[in-house]
C-alpha cells in the first residue's frame, strides 16, 4: 500500500503512530540526556537541596543535633531569639558592611588601576603580575600574616615603621573601629588585583578606533574614560560587582584568622555565628534560623544588584 | 618638547609610580619571606631589613616539629579527588544538556542555577549533621563530598563554552552511529579542553585555599590540610613569628609555582566565567 492510496482514516492512524514514535524517541533522548545529568542532580540534591530544605525545618525546632525525632516544634521562637541576640546581630551587621564596603572600594580602585595597567609602559607586565598574585594565596593565610603586620603591639610591623616618625603604637586590632578598618583594608589589598585583571581583559576587547575617533575629536583622557571606557565596561562592572558581593557575604576566613572575630564581636561574621551557635554549641535550630535569614538577605541583595545592573546597561545601550 | 619625548617622559613617570605602588603592595610578601630567616629578636628589632645571615634553622625546625609532608599529601588528595569529581560530573551534565533540548533538561538547568543563590553558610549545619550521620567527620572524604557541590558551578562554565561550539560536530558523529558516551569521550572532551583546563585551575585554587570547610570537618593533626596546618602552627608558635613565617613560606611556594604556570588560564577563565555571570 503506497502513501497516495491511504484512506483519510488510515492517514490519521498513521499520524497517531507517528506521534507515538516521536514521543518514544523524545523519551529515549530525554533518558539519554538524563543519564549524563544524573550525577550532577544526585550531588546537587544530596549536598545542596536537601540541606537547604532541612535548614528551614530545623529553624522551626529546638533541634540540638543529637536526635531529630525528639526535637520540639517551636514556631518562630528561634527567629525572635536571633534578632534579640546582640552577638548574632553584630555578625550580621559586620558581614553586610564588609560586603558593601569591599564591593564599593574595590570597584572604585580596580577600574582606574586596570586602565593604567592596560597601558604599554616599561614594567607593566611585572606590575600586573604582582597585583594579581596577591589574590592567589588563601585569605586565611594572609589573615595570619597580617596579624603580625597590624599588631597593636609596638613590635608590629606598621607600628615599628610609624615609630620612626615618632608616632606611638596604634591599637590597630584592639580598637573595634580600627579592627574593622584593617579587615576591610586587607580584603581590598588582596582582591584588587583579581578584579583589575578581569577589567583588563574586558578593556582589551574595546575597539581601539573608538579612542582614535575621540582623540581626533579632541577628547582628553578623562573625557575618554567617562564617555567610552565606562559605558563599554558596564557588563564587566556588573560581573565584578556580583562576584564581590557574593564572596563578600561569605566572608569568614579573614576576620577569623586575623583576629578571631574580635575585639569583642567587632569583626564577627554570619558564618562564624552559624558555626559557633550551630556546631559549636549544638543550637542547630537557632543556627539554622540565622542561615535562613541570611539566605533571604543574600537573595534581596543579589536581586537588587541585578536589577540595578540591568537598568544601567539599558540606559547605556 | 616634541610629542614623542613627552610621551616617553609620561611613560617613564607611569613606570616609576606604578612599579613603586606594586612594590609597596608586595611588602607583606617580603615580610613573610625575609623574616623566615631571622631569629625572633632580630625580627622584633627590624621586620623589614635583611637578616644577619640566611639561616635555614626555622625551616629545619618547621619540618621537624610539624607534619608538613602529611599536610601537603592531604591537601593534594582532597584537591585532586574533589576537582576530578567536580569537573567530570560538571562536563557530563553540560553534555547532557546539549544532547537534548526539552522541558525536562530546561527544568534541570533552572534548578542548577539555584546554587548561585543559596549561600554556603545556610547549608553548614544540615551538611555537618549529614556528614556526622555518615560517620565522615574528621575524614578527608567529608571535605571532598562538600567540595563536590562545586560540580554545579563547573557545569555552568562548561555548558556556556559548549553552546558556542558548532553543534554539527556532535550531529555528524551521531549520524556516523557513535553512541552518546563514545561521542562524549572521543569528541566532546578533546573539543572542550580549553574550558576544562580553566575550570580545573579555578576549582584547584578554591579547594587548595579553603579554610572554612576544612576547619569545620578536620580536627586531627594527621588529617589537616596545609592551610589548617599553618593556622594551628600560628596558635602553637605565637611567640615565634619567624618560625611561623617559615611555615607560611613553605605553604606559599606551591601556590606561587601554580600561579606562574597557570596565570594565563586564570585570566582566560576570569573572562569566560564572567561573560555569563
Amino acid at each position: 500500500m503506497s502513501a497516495q492510496t491511504l484512506s483519510p482514516q488510515a492517514e490519521t492512524m498513521d499520524q497517531a503512530a507517528h506521534d507515538r514514535a516521536k514521543k518514544r524517541i523524545n523519551l529515549r533522548e530525554n533518558l539519554q540526556a538524563g543519564e549524563f545529568l544524573l550525577p550532577v542532580i544526585l550531588i546537587f540534591v544530596v549536598i545542596t537541596i536537601i540541606p537547604f530544605l532541612e535548614s528551614f525545618v530545623f529553624s522551626l525546632t529546638d533541634y540540638s543535633g543529637y536526635d531529630f525525632s525528639s526535637a520540639k516544634f517551636v514556631g518562630l521562637e528561634n527567629y525572635v531569639t536571633m534578632f534579640k541576640d546582640p552577638t548574632i546581630m553584630a555578625g550580621l551587621g559586620f558581614t553586610l558592611m564588609y560586603a558593601v564596603l569591599t564591593t564599593l572600594i574595590v570597584t572604585i580602585i580596580a577600574l582606574p588601576l586596570a586602565v593604567v595597567l592596560n597601558k604599554k609602559f616599561w614594567g607593566h607586565n611585572f606590575a600586573r603580575s604582582v597585583f594579581f598574585f596577591l589574590s592567589i594565596p588563601s585569605m586565611a593565610l594572609l589573615g595570619l600574616v597580617w596579624q603580625f603586620i597590624v599588631s597593636p603591639l609596638p613590635s608590629g610591623a606598621v607600628n615599628q615603621f610609624l615609630s620612626h616618625f615618632g608616632v606611638s603604637a596604634v591599637p590597630w586590632l584592639s580598637n573595634p573601629d580600627l579592627a574593622r578598618g584593617c579587615v576591610i583594608f586587607i580584603a581590598v589589598w588582596a582582591t584588587i588585583g583579581w578584579h583589575a585583571t578581569l577589567y583588563i581583559a574586558y578593556l582589551q576587547a574595546i575597539p581601539s578606533d573608538l579612542y582614535e575617533q575621540a582623540s581626533v575629536d579632541g577628547a582628553n583622557g578623562w573625557q575618554q574614560f567617562i564617555h567610552i571606557t565606562l559605558p563599554q565596561m558596564t557588563p564587566a562592572i556588573g560581573v565584578s560587582v556580583f562576584m564581590l558581593l557574593t564572596s563578600g557575604l561569605k566572608v569568614y576566613d579573614l576576620p577569623f584568622t586575623l583576629i578571631g572575630g574580635g575585639p569583642g564581636h567587632a569583626t564577627y561574621t554570619v558564618t562564624q555565628s552559624i558555626i559557633v551557635t550551630g556546631i559549636g554549641s549544638n543550637r542547630y535550630g537557632l543556627g539554622s534560623a540565622l542561615g535562613v535569614v541570611f539566605f533571604l538577605c543574600c537573595l534581596v541583595l543579589v536581586l537588587v544588584q541585578q536589577a540595578v545592573t540591568r537598568a544601567i546597561e539599558k540606559r547605556m545601550a | 618638547m616634541t610629542l614623542t619625548a613627552r610621551r616617553r617622559l609620561h611613560n617613564a613617570i607611569l613606570s616609576v609610580v606604578i612599579i613603586l605602588l606594586a612594590l609597596i603592595c608586595a611588602i607583606p610578601l617580603w615580610i613573610i619571606f625575609i623574616n623566615s630567616f631571622k631569629t625572633s629578636g632580630e625580627m622584633m628589632k627590624d621586620p623589614f631589613g635583611m637578616p644577619a645571615s640566611f639561616s635555614l634553622d626555622n625551616y629545619r625546625h618547621a619540618f621537624a616539629s610539624l607534619p608538613i609532608g602529611r599536610a601537603f599529601l592531604n591537601t593534594i588528595i582532597v584537591t585532586v579527588l574533589s576537582v576530578f569529581i567536580q569537573v567530570f560530573v560538571g562536563s557530563l551534565a553540560a553534555y547532557g544538556m546539549i544532547l537534548k533540548k526539552s522541558r525536562f533538561t530546561a527544568a534541570i538547568g533552572t534548578l542548577l542555577v539555584l546554587s548561585f543563590v543559596i549561600p554556603g553558610q545556610t547549608l553548614i549545619i544540615p551538611q555537618y549533621r549529614m556528614m556526622a550521620d555518615w560517620g565522615l567527620v574528621d575524614h578527608l572524604a567529608s571535605v571532598i563530598c562538600i567540595y563536590s557541590a562545586g560540580a554545579a558551578f563547573c557545569y555552568y562554565l562548561i555548558v556556556g563554552y559548549m553552546r558556542g561550539l558548532p553543534q554539527s560536530l556532535f550531529e555528524a558523529a551521531r549520524l556516523d552511529g557513535a553512541g552518546p558516551w563514545r561521542i562524549y569521550f572521543q569528541i566532546v572532551l578533546p573539543l572542550i579542553r580549553p574550558i576544562l583546563i580553566t575550570t580545573i585551575v579555578f576549582q584547584t585554587m578554591s579547594a587548595w585555599n579553603d579554610f572554612m570547610t576544612a576547619n569545620i570537618y578536620l580536627s586531627s593533626v594527621d588529617k589537616q590540610t596545609i592551610v589548617l596546618q599553618v593556622f594551628s602552627a600560628q596558635g602553637q608558635f605565637t611567640t615565634n613569628w619567624p618560625l611561623f613565617m617559615a611555615v607560611t613560606t613553605i605553604a606559599l611556594i606551591p601556590v606561587f609555582i601554580f600561579f606562574l604556570i597557570c596565570q594565563r588560564w586564570i585570566v582566560s577563565g576570569l573572562v569566560s566565567g564572567a561573560v555569563k555571570g
